[in-house]
Order: C-alpha cells, then structure tokens, then sequence
C-alpha cells in the first residue's frame, strides 16, 4: 500500500478513528495497532507476514532474556545470538544471489563453475527496515537504555508499527518504547504540524519526485548514449532532487501519520544539501539511518577513538556497509566507498593547521564554495547510486563531456528542480510561521485549506505513481 | 497572538471534518475513476457502488468544473504527461482560440493514426479464432524497407512495464549510434489491453507517436491482463471464453492500429514467470496473442522462451556467460527482466533494427554481439 493511494488514504483515516476511540484502553489500542500494521504489510504480500511477526517476535524475546540476565557474558552472548539470527535473515533474503555470483564469478577463474540453482528468494519489502528494528531493540536493551522490562506485545508494535514499517524513519527502540507504556494524550496532537508535513511530503513525492522521474531522470539513465551534456547535467542534477524529494517525502508522511495516531518519530532529513562537510551531510540526510550506523557499528568498531589510519578504516568500513545496506550490488558498494573515501578527505583537510586555512574555513564565501564542491561530489555518488551497473554510470559520465543541446528543461522539469533544490534553503522560520498562521484558523477550515492542498497535488502530479525508492531497501 | 502547538481530539475531529466536507465534493469523480480502476471483483464492484452513489448526490453542487478546468489548464501548459490528454487539450485550445469548433488542420496532422472503429477492426479476425497450440522457437524477421533520402528509420518502443523496465533500456541504448534508427518511446507502466476503461492504447498510441510514421514497432505488452473485465455489463472471468473473444479482439484492434501505414510489427510474448500462478496466466496470454499476430502478414511474434528461460523453456533467473561470468537475467520481482535478461532477448532485434542499408533478411542469429557492434559504433562516434 502506497502512501500517495486512495486505499492508504482509507485505510489511514479507519485506523485513526478506531485508534483514538480506544485510546483509554492501551493494552486494546496498541493490539488494533498491531493488527492494522499487519494488514498493510499483508496488502503487499500476506505471505511474509509471519516473517515479520516472528523476527519480531524473536527480537523480543532475546531482548527480554538480555534484561533477565544478570552476567554481562550472558547478555553478549543473547546479543550475539540475535543479531547474528537478524542479519543472516537479512543476508538470506537480500545478498544470497550477490554473494553466490560473487563466488561463482571466482570459482570460474580456477576451474568451470558448478552448475548449481542460485537460491534467490524475493525479497521482502522494507526487510531491511524491520532488521534494523529488531537489531535496535536488542541493542538498547543490552546497553541498558530501557528503562523496564520489554513487553512482547510492544516489541511486536514497535518493530511492525506501519508508518515506519517499509521505509522508516529507523526508531530507536529506546525513543518509542516508552511511548507505548501510558496511552496516548488526546490533548497533545500536533494536527497542523502533522498536516503541514503530509501536505509537504505529498508535494515532494507525487510532485516534484514523480515529475522527475518519468520526465527526466529514467529516461537519460536508461540510455544515456542518446544525450548530450546538457541533458546528462540535468538528470544529475534532476535524481540528486528526486532522491532527496521521495524519501524525505515518505519519511514527512511518515512522521506526520504517526504524529496524527500520537506518536513522536524523529526527524530524518535537514536539508542535506546545505551541508557544507560530508560529516554535516551524514547529520542531516537520513539521519536515523547515519545515527543508527554511527552507534550501532561505527563507535563499537572503535569510532575515532584510536589512530588516524584507524579512524578512517572504520569510516570506510561502515560507508561500506552502509553502502551494501542500500542494495546487493558493486554499485551501491562504490556509493559507499565515495562517501568514506569523502569522509576520510574531510578529516585529513579538518586536521591543517595552519592557521590562515582555519580563518579561511570560517569565511562566507569559503562556505558557499564547500556547499557546491560536496553538493557536485553528493551527485558523483548518485551516479552510481541509481545507474543499473557501471557501464551506465561511466556512459553518463562520459556524455558530460559530449556537447548537446537540453532538450528534456520543460518548464514543469526546470521548476521541479528548482522546487526540489532550492527548497532545502527555506528558512526553519518560514515554516515555524506557516504552523504559527495556519493554528489561528478555525478548524474546519484548517481541514478545509488541506483537502484543497491535496487536491492540487493530485491535479499536478503525473498521472501514473512511480513507487519509493527507498520501498527496495 | 501565540496559539498552542497542540490540539485536543475534539479539534482533529473538527480539522477531519472540514476535511472530509471539502475533499469529497472536489475528489468525488477522482474516487468514482479510482473505483472504476481497481481490480474486477466484490470489492471493486462495492467501491464503484458507493462512490457512483456518492458521486450522483454531489453532482448538482457542480464542483468538479474546479477539476476540470484546473485539469485542462495544466494540460494547455504542457503539464500533463499524458498525450491523449495533451493532445485533446491542443485541439480544445486551438479551436478555442480560432473561434470556430472544428479542429485545426495542424493538431489534426499531428496524430498520424486514424484509430479504427473495433468493430470494423476485427474483422480481419472474426472471432472467434482457435488457439494456436504452440510458438516456434524462432520467427524470422521480416525486411525494413529501406532507408529513402538519408532519414532514418522509424521505429516505435510500445508496451507496458515489460517493454519499460529493461527492455526498451536496451533497445534505446543499442540504437542510440545508429544514425539510420530513430526510436519513439510509446510505452506506459502500469497498463494493458485487458482495461481500456483504466488505459485505452487505442487513444493512447496515436497521441504517443504523434505525427511519426513508425516503419517498425516492437511491443511488448500484457503482462497487466491477467484479470477479468467487465465487458457490456457482464463481468468476464480471466480465461473464460467469453474474456478470450473480447481479448483477441482487443489484440487484433491494436495490431491493426500498429500496423496502419505498413509498419512491421514485432510482438514480444511475455517471458516465463517466477511464481507458478502468474507464468499460468502469462502462458494463456501468450496463446492468444500468438494465436492473433501469427494471423497478420505484417507481425511477427517473438518467442522469449529460448532466450531467457531454460532448456525446457522454464523460468531461469541466472545464466553463466561464456566467459564464467554468472549475471542475473530477471529483476528480482520475478517478472521484469534485467538490463543482461534484456539484452539476451533482443540481441537479434537489435541487430535487425542495426541492419545497414539496403536491409538485408534478418534472422534469430545474430552475426556479431550486438553490445559489442554498437560499443565500436559508440567509440568511432566518440572518437569523432
């Protein structure tokens, strides 16, 4: 079930009203949850609802095994059992048939391969989602950051919870948990903030996204060859906005659903490409994720505790696999080692210390310059991010240097990318106010100006729906 | 003022109420076309139900013209992705701003095909017609008529998501330095000729080619069509012999669409299936649509199965290239192909569509990786 439907639209609104009519009884609230969490997981496939219900289920059993054991050697080894349990389910659904190839591809250069049937299982939407849940919960509850004992039924909810269930935001077990102890108050709901970003969330996903997409972005990806430098700059330019609109635009809905049945998820982007470091980059592009990695891999690696050769393997280990999260491809593994390689680059330029480099770092024009050299390298790695395989990435590459006219800049494209870009360098103010402004309406208009502002978007999006990026992941 | 950041649930229920009102009266055609849309069946047939019912009471409010208009002055600005849209918008705008009713000359030019009344259509192919049992392994192609004072040829891409997704990826790449090949992209996700009440290709593929005279059309189309439809009130099972009539028709209405001013047709069947139910399906589609284009001298029905499925003609998912390299043939949905299953597909096609001038008989067997013609043909170019 998509978030752009009629059917979510549904589905969402029935949700909410039961929720809320059985808000006082929290044990009933949170089992509707739970039910309609698998009902939207099912209305994908039915078949792997029980994949869910039992990695969940097995998440928090360790956890709570974790919390009864009093040596800390028990609670590593309970911690070790689950996250090995949670990652081969993730390696078996997500990298059997890469490693397979992988090791078919070697065994042909020692002698004829085997003629053996590569397992390769479909792959279960948002596995990789509801893997990092599972593992989090584990892992907050062996750091202690649990206040009490986990309940199965809120492992369950937690893990499954449906806004978060295929693309995210990545909750930390110890940030929701606490929020399904009491129920939920019905006298602190953000309903404009929650609108404001569903609205917003819309428009960058049917919007600016899908127009994108079919208009610019998959045509010059499929067949770069036929375009010149012009058109091949602006599909750069176009997936750097697109990505960016259509998984922010998810997580915006996301939060804003959750925020509308009570919850609170955190935020998940912050205009990423007003970074001005690739560090600051990882702080405001998908930061649940980045955060998730940094605490759960990174620091247990040794962080940059130890030497600096030592810092940047683990910054290039964990870009790795941040990479390889993405997808099962040497694509995605490039990805990741570019974004190392740039957090690696940044440290070492960080650590001169020469004094005038410092001032020089801290100059307006300075700033401006490190945006657009991180915003060009963000888009090097997109290339590879989105190209099916390097051949296509070298052929786009390659046409940037080949001259041509623009021929796909049609007024909806060039305005998308402008919306999509330029958007990220709205002031927070802008938005505050815009929240500020719509409280002072009476209510039934306040509806009334949302179902206007859905209608437009429905109006102004291309008629077809391409799905999230972030729903193969 | 300084208003609150929260609000109580009596004020959610009010902000869903104003909501609600507002939405219903805007979106209650745009609901009525989504019920139309969904998947023949109890559900689909209880959502037209109530949103036709819905649709009636809030009728005489006439606010749909805010959807109309708002629809039609996008589609004046070129918003719309949609061509049958685009074009009708055109032939509203011209004759709107000429002042007379009748279509301009020039907007009418621009589509190329006249689309055919069905009925007269079927003719060719009165219904119904016995299955073939079978496809042979390998058609030949027909020749392309040769190329005339230096233009290249025409060829349109045409289908649904099995000719979107890798597919029409490869065709593009492999022809894009072929100066004697230019290729329309007339293709659409999403779609198929099982609904035309969701997506009619008979509107559709003229708006798509536009002026273009296509010599060659390569579709690969289908793969939305195992469902049932509804057909002059009564709903038709898939499979059913009164769902195989109305779809043969339905097939031989576009053939003779896509074949008007002698365009050769190649029609790619759709490829063995991962999961068994869906292979079932797209086997019966399959049979019908052999069944139909094997009938019309003009078409040509490509068999997928020696290409990407094994030697029994089953789903395969890997091959192992000769050079030991294990790749992928399917994406991973099971359905579509990949960019390498893609290129196993067409390579004859490609090399068909690539044959230099004067065009000789192409056959299934191609006299040099096409991959490997075009990658030299690509570097000459670069090298230019």
């Amino acid at each position: 079930m998509l978030f752009p439907t009629v059917e979510f639209g549904l589905f969402f609104a029935s949700v909410m009203l039961i929720a809320w009519s059985l808000h006082r009884f929290n044990c009933l609230h949170k089992l509707f949850l739970l039910l309609a969490s698998y009902l939207f997981y099912g209305f994908w496939n039915w078949s792997y609802v029980p994949l869910l219900f039992l990695l969940s289920l097995f998440s928090g059993v360790i956890a709570r095994c974790i919390q009864a054991s009093s040596s800390q050697r028990l609670r590593k080894i309970w911690l070790f059992a689950g996250v090995v349990v949670c990652l081969a389910t993730l390696g078996y659904f997500k990298y059997t048939s890469f490693f397979f190839t992988i090791g078919l591809g070697l065994w042909a250069h020692v002698a004829r391969p085997p003629g053996i049937s590569i397992p390769s299982p479909l792959l279960p939407l948002g596995v990789s989602f509801f893997v990092f849940h599972a593992i989090s919960l584990m892992m907050d509850a062996h750091r202690g950051k649990l206040k009490q004992a986990v309940r199965l039924g809120d492992a369950l909810l937690y893990v499954a919870f449906f806004p978060q269930l295929i693309a995210g935001p990545i909750l930390r077990a110890s940030s929701f948990i606490p929020q399904l102890t009491s129920p939920r108050n019905p006298a602190t709901i953000r309903v404009n903030r929650a609108f404001l970003l569903i609205v917003a969330g819309l428009f960058k996903k049917v919007v600016i996204s899908n127009l994108l997409a079919t208009r610019l972005v998959e045509q010059v990806f499929a067949a770069p060859q036929a375009y010149g430098r012009g058109d091949a700059l602006l599909a750069i330019y176009g997936y750097a906005a697109k990505i960016y609109c259509d998984f922010s635009g998810y997580t915006d809905i996301a939060i804003g659903c959750a925020m509308l049945l009570g919850y609170r998820f955190p935020r998940n982007f912050n205009a990423p490409y007003s970074a001005t470091n690739p560090q600051d980059f990882w702080r405001r592009w998908h930061i649940s994720l980045s955060s998730w990695l940094r605490d759960y891999f990174y620091i247990p690696l040794g962080g940059s505790r130890g030497s600096a050769l030592r810092t940047g393997s683990n910054l290039m280990i964990t870009m790795l696999l941040g990479g390889l999260w993405h997808g099962a491809g040497w694509t995605f593994v490039i990805w990741g080692a570019l974004h190392g390689f740039y957090l690696i680059a940044h440290r070492i330029w960080n650590s001169v210390p020469w004094q005038s480099v410092a001032r020089l770092r801290q100059t307006s024009p300075w700033r401006w310059a490190a945006r657009l050299l991180l915003f060009h390298a963000v888009c090097l790695g997109w290339v590879f991010f989105r190209a099916p395989s390097f051949d296509i990435a070298f052929a786009l590459l390659h046409r940037l240097t080949i001259p041509g006219r623009i021929t796909l800049a049609s007024v909806p494209v060039v305005l998308a990318l402008f919306l999509g870009l330029a958007g990220q360098y709205q002031p927070l103010r802008w938005r505050k106010a815009l929240e500020c402004e719509v409280g002072c309406w009476h209510t039934l208009l306040r509806g009334a100006a949302f179902a206007v502002a859905i209608f437009a978007i429905e109006l102004l999006g291309p008629s077809g729906v391409a799905p999230f990026i972030y729903f193969r992941f | 003022m300084r208003t609150s950041r929260y609000n109580t649930l009596p004020q959610l229920a009010a902000v869903m109420a104003g909501f609600t009102l507002t939405i219903l009266p805007l979106e209650s055609e745009g609901l009525l076309r989504w019920a139309q849309r969904l998947e023949v069946g109890p559900a689909a047939s209880i959502a037209v139900q109530a949103t036709g019912d819905l649709h009636r009471v809030l009728e005489p409010l006439h606010i749909e013209w805010v959807r109309r208009e708002g629809l039609a002055d996008l589609d004046r600005l070129g918003w719309s992705d949609d061509p049958a849209r685009l074009q009708a918008a055109q032939r509203v705008y011209v004759s709107s701003s000429s002042g007379h009713s009748q279509p301009c000359a020039a907007v009418v030019a621009a589509a190329s095909l006249a689309v055919p009344d069905r009925s007269a259509a079927t003719l060719a192919h009165p219904t119904p017609i016995p299955l073939s049992p079978s496809a042979p392994a390998s058609t030949p192609l027909p020749p392309l008529p040769a190329i005339t004072n230096g233009q290249p040829r025409v060829v349109a891409l045409a289908g649904d998501s099995m000719m979107a997704v890798g597919l029409s990826d490869i065709l593009l790449r492999e022809t894009a330095a072929d100066p004697n090949v230019r290729v329309i992209k007339a293709f659409r996700s999403g779609t198929g000729l099982a609904r035309p009440d969701v997506f009619d290709w008979m509107q559709e593929y003229p708006a798509m080619i536009g002026s273009e005279h296509p010599d060659a059309v390569i579709v690969a189309i289908g793969a939305n069509d195992g469902q049932g439809f509804v057909e002059d009130g009564k709903v038709l099972a898939f499979g059913s012999d009164a769902w195989m009539q109305v779809y043969q028709d339905r097939i031989a209405a576009f053939l003779s669409l896509l074949t008007q001013n002698g365009a050769t047709v190649v029609w790619v069947g759709l490829p063995p299936m991962k999961s068994a139910q869906y292979n079932e399906k797209a086997a019966v589609i399959n049979r019908v649509t052999y069944t139909v284009v094997s009938r019309t001298p003009q078409a040509s029905w490509w068999n997928p199965l020696p290409h990407v499925g094994d030697e029994s003609g089953r789903y395969r998912e890997f091959q192992t290239t000769p050079d030991g390299r294990t790749t992928r043939l399917r994406a991973p949905d099971g359905i579509h192909l990949s960019d390498e299953g893609a290129m196993l597909l067409s390579s004859a096609l490609i090399n068909w569509l690539n044959a230099p001038p004067p065009p000789a008989t192409a056959q299934a067997t191609p006299p040099e990786p096409p991959k490997l013609r075009a990658r030299k043909a690509f570097r000459r170019k670069a090298r230019l």
